[in-house]
């Protein structure tokens, strides 16, 4: 791709994301499609997370059980354990997989409706494509990611727990009083903002690609890998971006 | 009612349409003919806004829709009724579905009222007992009849817009689909089908355009098409088959 394609390329995305997220403001408004989209991306997703959370939460138990035993710090387990899933890990987990799923699904459902001239039947009939079908996902993505962290996180915290207490044999009661400690408003504020951003970040690449598709079962193919990784580039490079904020708005010294 | 003029076009770095000018009357039966390629879609999405052109000027009814936003538009659509190739219905939705969704999205009618002109609107092209199938499930016929009936759900069209309307169908589907373009045109309700058949455009149009490496090298009647001296047209027309009396009374 050359520099004006990429430079046009990010540009078109930024408008469709502006226009999706202002078509929430304007009639009319697509409740039933927004409450499919949030189905299909909220209860669709929730046991992938679930299980995806759960040895994500497991394994980084191990983990630091196996590390911090060696410095005698053991105890601390589930300090870290629960530092890690509710800023870091958690959010950034839940949108890859998110990115994945859905965000492959929207692409590849936009991309076969354009190839299939739907859009072009929806234009025809006086419907804003970005109002119908962009708003809801943004609006579904904006909505369930968030969600779907929360209860990832929750997931991986048990996971972590059963690691702690059954293998590593430490006690249960200090576990959930480091995790009740660390449940503070910096921690919570940190974890919980970025499944917004990343959210709506997914649901606008995805749909960008999706809306961008050209030459046929190939070009659907290339979209929807292109939806994906660009959505993980991005959720990384936002992640990064978003953390040096946060630590720097709740006063962290790095 | 369509007035092109000077029409240039292009995809990228190729050129689609060149200088392309013509102009069409509301109630002109007009057949848009060429290879594949040839942008002959291009000027169906022309006409409807679908797409800009990158030079000359479009005008609707006197209007000049070029530079017009896509909220402008929407009253420029009214004026047509659209049938993509193989039909462009949503494939989520089922028959039923596809006709009402304008209905649902413009107008405030109870569901029997939806169901009662879903009912008549299939029943008027010939597929109301499809009416709870879903797209996938249709032939390739049915799927062109359906996109015609939910074309014509809210608003009354001043013109017919086709898209290779027998691309793909099996000669007694292409027939009916012909007939039932000739009987949506009386009334005096124009058409341009864009088709690469000629069996078919000699069958439900009196005007013939001719597309060729983007440049419009034909504009006539069946008379002046069928005896071309252009050897693409002669190419185009060899396909017919002279022995049968239907096409023979248009030589």
């Amino acid at each position: 791709m050359n520099i004006k394609g990429l430079v046009s390329d990010i540009q078109d995305c930024y408008l469709l994301s502006i226009r999706g997220i202002l078509g929430i403001f304007r009639r009319p408004f697509y409740f039933k499609d927004t409450i499919e989209q949030m189905d299909y991306a909220g209860a669709g997703s929730f046991l992938i997370i679930f299980l995806v959370s759960l040895f994500i939460g497991m394994a980084l138990s191990l983990q630091l059980s196996a590390e911090l035993s060696r410095l005698g710090l053991k105890m601390y387990t589930g300090k870290v354990v629960g530092i890690s899933i509710i800023r870091e890990v958690g959010p950034v987990t839940a949108a890859l997989v998110f990115s994945g799923r859905v965000g492959a699904g929207m692409a590849s459902e936009l991309g076969s409706m354009i190839l299939g001239h739907q859009i072009d039947s929806l234009r025809v009939f006086g419907v804003d494509p970005i109002k119908k079908l962009v708003t809801p996902r943004i609006l579904s993505a904006v909505i369930m990611l968030p969600a779907l962290t929360l209860m990832g996180d929750a997931v991986s915290l048990f996971g972590a727990y059963y690691i702690a207490v059954f293998v590593s044999h430490q006690s249960g009661y200090f576990y959930w009083s480091s995790i009740k400690d660390i449940l503070n408003f910096e921690n919570v504020l940190a974890g919980s903002i970025k499944p917004f951003i990343f959210g709506y970040l997914i649901a606008c690449i995805s749909c960008y690609m999706g809306f961008s598709t050209k030459g046929g079962a190939v070009g659907l193919r290339k979209s929807t890998t292109r939806a994906v990784v660009m959505s993980i580039i991005m959720i990384i490079i936002s992640d990064f971006i978003l953390t040096r904020i946060l630590l720097y708005v709740l006063g962290f010294s790095v | 009612m369509i007035v092109f003029d000077n029409i240039c076009f292009s995809y990228g770095t190729r050129q689609v349409l060149k200088d392309i000018s013509f102009s069409i009357e509301s109630n002109e039966r007009v057949a848009i003919l060429g290879g594949s390629g040839e942008g002959k879609t291009t000027i169906l999405k022309l006409i409807v806004g679908l797409i800009k052109p990158d030079s000359g000027r479009i005008g609707i009814d006197k209007v000049d829709i070029t530079d017009k936003t896509e909220d402008e538009l929407r009253e420029v659509r009214k004026k047509f009724s659209i049938v993509f190739q193989e039909g462009a219905l949503f494939d989520s939705l089922n028959v039923k579905e596809n006709v009402a969704f304008c209905l649902r999205e413009y107008t405030k009618m109870s569901e029997e009222e939806i169901e009662e002109k879903v009912g008549k609107l299939l029943r008027k092209v010939g597929v109301e007992q499809a009416m709870q199938l879903m797209p996938d499930e249709l032939s390739g016929g049915m799927h062109r009849r359906v996109a015609v009936a939910r074309s014509l759900a809210v608003y009354e069209p001043r013109m017919f817009l086709y898209d290779e309307p027998t691309a793909g169908l099996d000669p007694v589907n292409a027939e009916n689909i012909c007939n039932l373009i000739v009987d949506l045109s009386k009334g005096g309700i124009g058409h341009v089908v864009v088709t690469h058949k000629v069996v078919d455009a000699l069958r439900v149009v009196d005007r013939f355009m001719f597309l060729q490496n983007g440049v419009m090298i034909f504009d006539g009647n069946s008379y002046g098409l069928m005896h071309s001296a252009i050897p693409e047209i002669q190419i185009f027309i060899s396909e017919l088959n002279f022995n049968s009396k239907e096409n023979r009374q248009f030589v």
